[in-house]
């Protein structure tokens, strides 16, 4: 299992070479001259001249990656045009809050969407299980700006109960948790019904009740910790979505996160502050889908035995 | 009800109703087993078998299953009448099931001692650790090392599998043991040592058996009274010696014909004809007739009843054949 874990971290390397890649290419190929936005309107074509020169803006391409990269290897990820902060620092400050709100909107997600899922999977074809699938294709197509300008209105402008936007404290955390947590909860709810709706017919479930055992304990002993790993895939899946794509509900709520982090700096042509973000971001999802993974055998004893074999 | 009865099942009727069909599954089957007897229910796959086993326990699958009507009376009590509570309480306790298929029968997350300890621990009101213990017992009574309770389904062969299923059955030693198939799915050589098991753990543990399978061979080997069902509804019963050497019904005499005999190798064997009936369109009086090759038009009149075979207390047969007193099968013409 450890051999299997160190396995797993071994292989970002790559994962980081090909992505770190990309990205540079990509932001070298976007075009504008962040000489020219440093220096500012005022700026002798010498003074711009000069900037290029001292960020190395006038190297081939290669060779500003290979620069970059060899920085990154000692954990220097450069320096924001901008703020002339360090990149690294700058994102790892951000980090915590936007763990903060994904984790708040897997958790009110996960609170909602398992018993609703495992409910209407039991009354499958009643208006009960109707009742909850209306409420997931709600969830899954309304965008979460829209569903996060709603919310402001409502519970910020009309009721004054919580505050529109920013940190300050639990109760900012509320409006932005349930945008982001609403179109979550709607997709592993669904999951949650099929998965649930194809373990109820397994015939261990029959073995279950033959042997006496309640309906409750039918379905959340046996029934339930074999319906959790396309849950938890979906989750792990939706994760990507809470932690790089809360860009929206970033911005609508002002949280300051990575999302808006992102969003800021691209605005301002901050590239070092992009392509590091990104990077970082993909790292980031690599360890939490080993983590999933990792959670898959915790609940399921063939995968583990799997990943002892490969070692 | 007979005091030496363990299971007496009276007209149940069992529908699977669906939005397309109305599906007769099981058309009014009586049963009975006695103590410490071992009743064989045989017939083709879709006869009703495993519906009137889930019937026992309650446990047709609802919907789309509808238990029409019938009485099903274990130890004085109505299965079909019995609150939630008092039907966990009967199962696996009172009457236990193996079921057809092990490789799917067991939970695959869960440890086979952890499945075996759970029936224990709640009939037996043991804690979890001590159910366990007992789990291994179990486990050592069907011939597995005690050490492997700590194992999972998907490292267990299919007929170590079995075994385990066996053991979560026979773990609160019930009255009545419902074994559906229990041998279909496994490999002839394991086959035999599971029934042989069965067997021997059955006379030690002195239960009576409702063994279903479609193969005669099993009932041979294993059950003192055979009962044969097509379509839904019983046809021949009686000692495994009346159905056997003195069978009655065309349709068992059909089953015999399509088995292999070794004494007359080359011998081509006697499929039965056609198909059996689409149980949501059963064809009007004895559902056997249009396969049937002493059918007259008498048989499509009404369905048969079982009646005893000449004045037998054990062997019954519903056959309209019969009225005719001079009518005997093939097989039992000859002087035989």
């Amino acid at each position: 299992m450890i051999k299997y874990i160190l396995k797993r971290l071994v292989m970002l390397i790559p994962v980081i070479l090909v992505t770190s890649f990309l990205i540079f290419w990509a932001m070298s190929l976007t075009g504008g001259d962040p000489a020219l936005q440093i220096a500012g309107d005022k700026a002798t074509p010498e003074q711009v001249e000069q900037i290029r020169e001292e960020l190395g803006l006038n190297d081939p391409f290669l060779v500003r990656y290979a620069k970059y990269m060899a920085g990154m290897v000692t954990g220097d990820m450069g320096q924001s045009y901008v703020t002339k902060r360090d990149v690294f620092k700058t994102f790892m400050e951000r980090l915590p809050n936007t763990l903060m709100l994904g984790g708040a909107a897997v958790l009110i997600a996960v609170l909602v969407s398992l018993p609703l899922g495992i409910y209407t999977a039991i009354h499958q074809n009643t208006w009960k299980d109707t009742a909850g699938m209306i409420f997931a294709l709600f969830g899954t197509s309304m965008p979460n700006f829209w569903l996060g300008l709603m919310l402001i209105i409502i519970f910020s402008l009309t009721l004054g109960w919580l505050p529109s936007g920013g940190k300050t404290g639990f109760a900012s955390l509320i409006l932005p948790a349930v945008t982001v947590g609403f179109g979550l909860a709607a997709l592993i709810t669904r999951t949650t019904r099929s998965s649930m709706l194809d373990v109820l017919r397994q015939d261990y479930m029959t073995t279950a009740r033959a042997k006496g055992c309640s309906e409750k304990r039918v379905i959340y002993t046996h029934g339930l910790k074999n319906a959790l790993i396309p849950i938890i895939t979906a989750i792990g899946l939706q994760m990507s979505l809470v932690i790089t794509g809360s860009v929206l509900a970033e911005t609508v709520f002002s949280w300051p996160g990575i999302g808006r982090l992102v969003y800021d700096s691209i605005s301002k042509r901050d590239t070092p502050m992009v392509t590091g973000s990104i990077i970082l971001c993909s790292v980031l999802m690599c360890i939490i889908n080993l983590v999933v993974d990792l959670i898959y055998a915790f609940f399921d004893p063939r995968i583990k035995a799997q990943y002892s074999k490969k070692g | 009800m007979n005091e030496d009865l363990v299971l007496q099942i009276k007209d149940l009727v069992v529908h699977y109703e669906t939005e397309d069909a109305d599906v007769h599954a099981v058309n009014g089957i009586d049963i009975e087993i006695a103590k410490k007897r071992t009743l064989g229910l045989v017939g083709e796959t879709g006869a009703g078998k495993t519906t009137t086993a889930l019937s026992i326990l309650n446990l047709v699958p609802n919907p789309p299953g509808v238990i029409k009507q019938g009485e099903i009376w274990l130890d004085g009590e109505n299965v079909l009448e019995m609150k939630p509570h008092e039907l966990e309480h009967m199962r696996g306790n009172d009457v236990a099931m193996i079921f057809q298929d092990p490789m799917t029968a067991l939970n695959p997350v869960m440890t086979v001692g952890d499945q075996i300890g759970e029936s224990i621990m709640l009939h037996q009101g043991l804690d979890k650790k001590a159910a366990f213990e007992k789990a291994k017992e179990m486990l050592k009574m069907v011939g597995i090392a005690e050490s492997r309770a700590y194992d999972y389904p998907h490292q267990f062969s299919g007929g170590m599998k079995q075994r385990v299923v066996i053991a979560i059955a026979l773990a609160c030693n019930p009255k009545l043991l419902i074994a559906d198939e229990p041998t279909t799915a496994l490999d002839v050589t394991i086959q035999a040592q599971v029934l042989e098991l069965m067997k021997q753990l059955i006379r030690e543990k002195e239960m009576s058996m409702l063994l279903i399978t479609h193969d005669l061979g099993v009932v041979a080997e294993v059950c003192e009274d055979v009962a044969v069902v097509y379509a839904g509804r019983i046809v021949e019963k009686g000692t495994a010696d009346d159905v056997f050497n003195h069978m009655r019904h065309p349709y068992t005499e059909g089953l015999f014909d399509s088995l292999p005999n070794l004494k007359q190798r080359g011998e081509e064997l006697v499929p039965i004809q056609g198909l059996m009936p689409d149980p949501s369109d059963l064809p009007p009086g004895c559902a056997f007739a249009p396969r049937c090759p002493y059918a007259t038009e008498a048989c499509t009149k009404a369905v048969p009843a079982l009646q005893s075979v000449e004045g037998s207390a054990t062997h019954f047969v519903a056959c309209t054949a019969y009225a005719d007193p001079d009518f005997k099968l093939r097989r039992n013409r000859d002087g035989k």
